[in-house]
Parts: structure tokens; C-alpha cells; sequence
């Protein structure tokens, strides 16, 4: 078998958008809006510190868990993300996804998403991250700005190399 | 490999023809790149220039490579901070791919020197003028920050 490349390399996508940091924690935090543009998932969770965090595939399977590590609303969130689904995943290292909003300007809010591995992942699923953070940002952006989710296709999942 | 190297991928409601345009003409650029415009005939081998508003030369370069609307490549010098400028040529490549109703972009800024200071500056500012560019082409308005340059620079 060949051995699989491992990274602690981040991801990291800023965008920004014409809205106020309310709205964008509110859209990052609610599954009627994440419905819209994560892929159809819905999120769970009270969003204080400490607490567990679910996202939730279209079917109602647990696609990610984790825990609340920071939640300063609506400044920042720092949550663990940790993969449910196929054995192979579950056994990986969890990931840290925060978000950082800050106001820019009187109507523009900058988003900073940040994908930490502390521990190291498969190269091959950092670069699932990096190509699905942006369709998933870009259709935020577009919900918050338009009105109307984005209508891009989905992300395959990652493959063994 | 040594290089220091910058990608960004923006998905837009737009068509690649529309992108392209916003990507390059003046009336758009002024509205979302702070205020800049480009000089070019937009042919392979033209030399190209990003125009600051007040006269003076912000970038310069030529096109390597243009198939419009899916590809542009450019060799992209800073021309206005001496230490930027020290770091020679970069290489700029704005692929355009359709995704769905949307368009999906992908800036990638490029240089073969480690840890470039002019990468780490670009790399603020794209998601700036991309964000106002997706903005422009979906809502009619771009980012106001963006709309002129920025005072002391």
C-alpha cells in the first residue's frame, strides 16, 4: 500500500460581505439559513462554550461533530471538527474551524475562516477542505447579499490516492 | 520548490464573458480595484499596466497567455514600493471555469523567491477586490472600500 501524505498545513478563505456581523453569525449558526448554502446541512447546537456542535447531512445523518471551544458572538467561533461517517475518517486527528468577523467600514463585514489540523490529516483531505470552503462562502455571501442561495454543484468526496 | 505562491477561488452568479469583462475594463476595475484601470491591447506578448487614479504606475507586465473567456496569464512587477519591485517578476494566471448557474475563478499569484514580501501583500488584497467584484457582478454595487485608493499609499 502506498503510504499517504500527511499535512498540518491551514486553510485559510476570507471573504467579504455586505451585511452586518449579526447576520453573518446568525447564517453561520442556524440551520435555516446553512441549509442554503452548506450543501443542504443543518447545524445543532446551543453555540456557547463548551458545548457539543452537530452538522447534519440533507438525510439526517451526523456528517461532523464536535465541541464549541470558543464562542464570542458575534466576533468569533472556534469549534472542533471531527468526521462521522466511513471507519477510516472517524480515526482521524480532529481539525479546529474558527471564524472571525470583523466590521470593515460602516456595511461590510471581513470573514475569516481558518481549518487548523494541530495534529496532522491526510493531504488529500486538506485539499477536500480547500475546495469546498469557497462554494460554501462564496453561496453565504450571495444568501446575504441577494437574497438567493448559490446553485453550484456539490464537492466529490475525498479519495484514497 | 522555493516559491511563494497565492490561490484564491471566488464562485460568481455571472457567465465567464461577463467575468472576463469586469475582469478587464475600465468602468468595472475603477468600481471594485480601488480605483485602478489597466492599460493593455490584451494580445499575447502586449505589455499590460494596473494605473493607479492619480497617474502613476501601480503594476506593470506583459500577457503571456490569453484565451478569453477561460484564461489569462500575466508577468506582473510592482512598480510603485522599491521594496516590491526588488522582487522582480511574479506570474498571475485568472482561470474561469462554469460550475453550475455560477462561474468559478481562481487567481493564482505566483513567484520563485521564498517568504515574497510583494505575495504576502497581494495575498490581503485580492480577497478584497474578488469579494467586491462578486458583489459588483450579483448586486449591482461593489464593496465601498474598494470603490477609490486607499489615502497615504
Amino acid at each position: 500500500m502506498a503510504e499517504i501524505e500527511m499535512t498540518t498545513e491551514s486553510t485559510v478563505y476570507v471573504t467579504y460581505i455586505r451585511s452586518t456581523p449579526q447576520k453573518v453569525w446568525a447564517a453561520l449558526t442556524s440551520s435555516e439559513f446553512t441549509t442554503q448554502f452548506f450543501f443542504g446541512h443543518s447545524v445543532e447546537s446551543d453555540w456557547k462554550t463548551g458545548s457539543p456542535w452537530l452538522l447534519r447531512k440533507p438525510d439526517g445523518a451526523v456528517n461532523v461533530k464536535g465541541v464549541i471551544r470558543e464562542s464570542d458572538p458575534p466576533r468569533k467561533l472556534a469549534i472542533s471538527w471531527n468526521l462521522v461517517g466511513p471507519k477510516e475518517l472517524q480515526d482521524l486527528p480532529e481539525s479546529i474551524v474558527t471564524y472571525e468577523l470583523e466590521m470593515v467600514g460602516d456595511d461590510v463585514v471581513r470573514l475569516t475562516m481558518t481549518e487548523a489540523h494541530p495534529t496532522p490529516i491526510p493531504a488529500n483531505l486538506l485539499e477536500g477542505g480547500r475546495r469546498g470552503w469557497p462554494m460554501i462562502l462564496c453561496g453565504l455571501k450571495s444568501l446575504l447579499e441577494t437574497g438567493k442561495p448559490l446553485n453550484i454543484p456539490k464537492p466529490q468526496p475525498p479519495k484514497e490516492k | 520548490m522555493s516559491g511563494t505562491k497565492f490561490v484564491y477561488v471566488i464562485f460568481i452568479r455571472t457567465t465567464p464573458e461577463k467575468l472576463w469583462d469586469a475582469l478587464t475594463k475600465p468602468e468595472f476595475t475603477r468600481d471594485c480595484w480601488c480605483g485602478c484601470w489597466q492599460d493593455s491591447t490584451w494580445k499575447p506578448g502586449a505589455s499590460w499596466k494596473l494605473m493607479i487614479p492619480d497617474g502613476r504606475v501601480g503594476d506593470s507586465g506583459e500577457i503571456i497567455e490569453i484565451d478569453m473567456p477561460r484564461r489569462l496569464v500575466l508577468k506582473w512587477r510592482n512598480e510603485f514600493m522599491p521594496e516590491l519591485k526588488a522582487e522582480g517578476y511574479t506570474r498571475c494566471t485568472y482561470e474561469i471555469e462554469p460550475a453550475g448557474s455560477a462561474v468559478k475563478l481562481t487567481v493564482t499569484h505566483e513567484i520563485d523567491l521564498p517568504e515574497s514580501k510583494f505575495i504576502d501583500s497581494v495575498s490581503k488584497g485580492w480577497p478584497n477586490i474578488l469579494s467586491s467584484l462578486k458583489s459588483l457582478l450579483e448586486t449591482g454595487q461593489s464593496i465601498e472600500e474598494t470603490r477609490r485608493w486607499p489615502e497615504g499609499w
